[in-house]
């Protein structure tokens, strides 16, 4: 009787380690390579249905000024609603179901501030004389959009991509929540289960996931920069 | 939209709500009394002032989620685990801004305060610091608003605050209560945006609005 | 009185010295110029009179007492300091700007408030227009008046000057120039006044340091003596290749010692007394005569080549 009380004891106070790596190569290809892999494309599609609502927005906005304060008032007012509260309210809209296409519509949205502001600013930046070089040289508007301003633009834009695509790899995880998919799946799971090794694998992929890209893309835009590369020299 | 200023109405709403005001102001603060001095330390040495810039930048990348539940395993469920949590998302902003701003302040303008015989400290307290104060106070505000809306996940790892209200909301099926935590939120997100913006204008010294126009 | 004994500032991790043993005094109420090329040390010299460096070796006495004999804050706040990028606090207005070192000591509101309205009205900016101003507000160069007017605010009898009118454009800047002296007539400070420009430092200066690049001190004299007699190969090359002519316009025509104009003067042109000697030569050649009728306080005297020859030849030392 006393051994059965003292191994009962054992197994309810039994805290589950911090890491479990046997877990970790058990479940790779079932649990994490999927997650990560979910995570990517929830990352990459929002990225790039942003940027293609974006670029064109931002030239406008850039051409035709009066547009760009409204549009800063709207990004902005869907930028500052927290993305969890933004699922909840994409959800609660008839024909929006859990899954991944409201966590990418919200992805979306919060990533147009920061692009189309970086658009705008970007096009801003290249010098007026540079212009007005093209512009007597023959070239036409539609010409000198893509041979002169756009890629003069591009290190601005780019800075403008690696805030977005941080900011979604990380409102991704949230998106779990409502069944998105992704490395928020691994977060709350484990903290369902109460198994914190799901929790600390999922949150520090993400986070390497995140950094990664901040790395990357902040490599991309100083190489876009030889004039910043040169003067680190 | 009835039901929802019902769910308003509940005697628990304050309650959340003052949670979430208390954790996002608490983490706020901690996160200054961390940040301004630490970038206040390196403000004359280029090597650190890089350094909490760098530290800053790739802190500002950390998914707040993430955050929050590397919390769990160390510090459990709960208000303070929250409050740490949160605390740390919050330097990265302020930390990257109160160096910068501090790091801008005109080599000219501080040559001359020293030559004219104005102590260290003084050139810190009345020079350095009212020229930062706009970028280290912008620095507070991003920080800010980014932290009443993560708080908003503190749910998840028992930390109070509306986000249980759309936790229960979801659980429930109700729309409810999941819309009434969501708006909640988001108005408080915006009050939180608008209300600081208000303050860094007030807070900008008149002569550098000036120089601004 | 400000004496410089071997003085003398090596930068750790550099095996060369920046400034060289450097020795000589600046008399009181005279503006000494430190000129040179760049990497000759002289904003470092400069910028040890108030420790803002210190040196590596040798001293610096300030009326016969070592200027370590206080704190280098309490120093800084006895001595003017006005630099050539202004430095002007942007976020306080003119009046507050001009108000810091008197403020620092200590100085009662009223005292303050008078001050920097006749600072401001010294250096030509009407005070009711300009006391509540911000520095944003203001041109470069009425910038670099306040800058002036803030080092002299509590009225220092020792004051260092770099390059103070430099961020202007020549105009501006010979004006500023022009002012300041005339200021100087009446204050009688004991400056120490940076430039690389040899023309300022002989307009400006009642010596001249001349400092090569390493910190060395190449030569220290009057303009006039520096013209006359430059020391060395480096020193004449440094002052120009035009120093006799620079020579000329250190003296007025009118103070020449000329001989009377003639009858036969009628035709020929007339200059005004006023004139430096220089710009006197110029005029003389573009007239196309060999000869000019000098008008100074109603009498006239005959300017030709040979007195203006004469003058360059006197002061200057034989050859040899």
């Amino acid at each position: 009787m006393g051994e059965a009380l003292a191994l009962l004891q054992d197994l309810s106070l039994e805290e589950p380690r911090l890491i479990e790596w046997d877990w970790i190569a058990e479940n790779f290809w079932e649990d994490i390579v999927p997650a990560i892999q979910g995570h990517i494309y929830l990352s990459f599609v929002s990225v790039a249905i942003a940027l293609a609502i974006s670029l064109p927005v931002g030239i406008l906005a850039a051409r035709y000024r009066k547009i760009y304060p409204p549009v800063t008032f709207v990004t902005g007012i869907l930028y500052s609603i927290p993305s969890l509260a933004l699922f909840s309210i994409l959800i609660s809209v008839p024909g929006i179901v859990i899954g991944a296409t409201p966590v990418i519509i919200a992805l979306v949205a919060y990533s147009l501030l920061i692009l189309i502001r970086n658009v705008v600013a970007g096009i801003d930046s290249v010098p007026a004389e540079t212009i007005d070089a093209a512009r007597g040289m023959g070239l036409t508007q539609g010409q000198i959009l893509f041979r002169v301003e756009l890629p003069l633009a591009l290190p601005v834009i780019v800075a403008g991509i690696r805030i977005a695509t941080v900011t979604i790899i990380g409102i991704a995880t949230i998106g779990a929540y409502i069944s998105g998919g992704g490395l928020g799946k691994l977060i709350f799971d484990g903290i369902n289960r109460n198994f914190p090794t799901m929790v600390i694998t999922g949150a520090v992929l993400a986070t390497a996931l995140a950094i990664l890209a901040d790395l990357l893309l902040l490599g991309l835009e100083r190489y876009l920069r030889p004039w910043a590369r040169r003067r680190r020299a | 939209m009835g039901s929802i200023l019902e769910v308003l109405g509940r005697p628990g709403f304050s309650q959340l709500l003052l949670t979430h005001v208390e954790l996002s102001a608490l983490a706020l603060i901690i996160a200054i009394l961390i940040a301004v001095p630490v970038a206040i330390a390196v403000r004359n040495t280029p090597i650190g002032a890089t350094l909490a810039i760098n530290v800053g930048n790739i802190g500002r990348a950390v998914p707040s989620l993430a955050l929050l539940a590397l919390a769990l395993p160390f510090f459990g469920f709960g208000f303070t685990s929250a409050l740490l949590a949160l605390a740390a998302l919050a330097i990265p902003p302020i930390l990257i801004n109160a160096s910068t701003g501090l790091r801008e302040v005109d080599p000219g303008v501080i040559d001359a305060a020293r030559g004219m015989g104005l102590s260290e400290s003084q050139v810190l307290s009345r020079i350095q610091l009212p020229i930062a104060a706009p970028v280290i106070f912008a620095g507070i505000r991003t920080s800010a608003v980014q932290v009443v809306a993560s708080a908003t996940l503190a749910t998840f790892i028992g930390g109070g605050g509306l986000g249980d209200l759309i936790v229960e909301g979801f659980q429930r099926g109700d729309t409810a209560i999941l819309l009434a935590g969501a708006l909640s939120v988001a108005v408080l997100s915006i009050i939180t945006e608008l209300g600081f913006g208000g303050i860094e204008r007030a807070l900008t010294p008149k002569g550098l609005r000036i120089a601004q126009k | 009185m400000i004496e410089f004994k071997d003085v003398s500032k090596t930068y750790p991790g550099s095996d060369r010295p920046v400034v060289n043993d450097l020795s000589f005094e600046v008399p009181e109420g005279e503006i000494c110029v430190l000129v040179g090329p760049s990497g000759c040390g002289k904003t470092t010299t400069m910028r040890m009179v108030n420790r803002l460096i210190e040196p590596s070796g040798g001293e610096i006495l300030i009326d016969g007492e070592p200027n370590t004999a206080m704190s280098g804050t309490q120093l800084r706040r006895k001595i003017g300091y006005a630099i050539q990028q202004i430095g002007l606090f942007p976020h306080r207005t003119i009046a507050e700007n001009i108000a810091t070192v008197p403020s620092l000591l200590g100085w009662d509101k009223q005292r303050i408030t008078a001050r920097a309205d006749e600072l401001l009205e010294l250096v030509g900016l009407e005070p009711n227009d300009y006391r509540d101003r911000y520095p944003a507000e203001l041109s470069g160069g009425q910038q670099q008046r306040v800058g002036v007017a803030r080092a002299m605010a509590a009225d220092p009898p020792i004051m260092l000057m770099d390059e103070p009118f430099g961020a202007v454009d020549p105009i501006t800047r010979e004006r500023l120039q022009d002012e300041f002296l005339s200021i100087q007539q009446n204050i009688k400070k004991t400056i120490v006044f940076v430039t690389h420009d040899i023309d300022e430092a002989i307009k400006m200066g009642d010596k001249i340091a001349i400092l090569k690049q390493g910190g060395f001190l190449a030569q220290y004299d009057t303009p006039e003596n520096i013209l006359a007699n430059p020391d060395s190969e480096f020193v004449a090359s440094f002052v120009g290749t035009d120093r006799i002519l620079k020579r000329l316009s250190l003296v007025r025509v009118g103070d020449m010692e000329l001989e009377p104009a003639n009858g036969n003067a009628a035709d020929l042109p007339r200059i005004s007394g006023n004139l430096t000697v220089r710009d006197a030569l110029s005029e003389l050649i573009g007239s196309g005569h060999s000869e000019a009728v000098v008008e100074n306080d109603g009498k006239k005297g005959l300017l030709t080549i040979e007195a203006i020859e004469a003058l360059t030849r006197s002061g200057e030392a034989p050859r040899g």
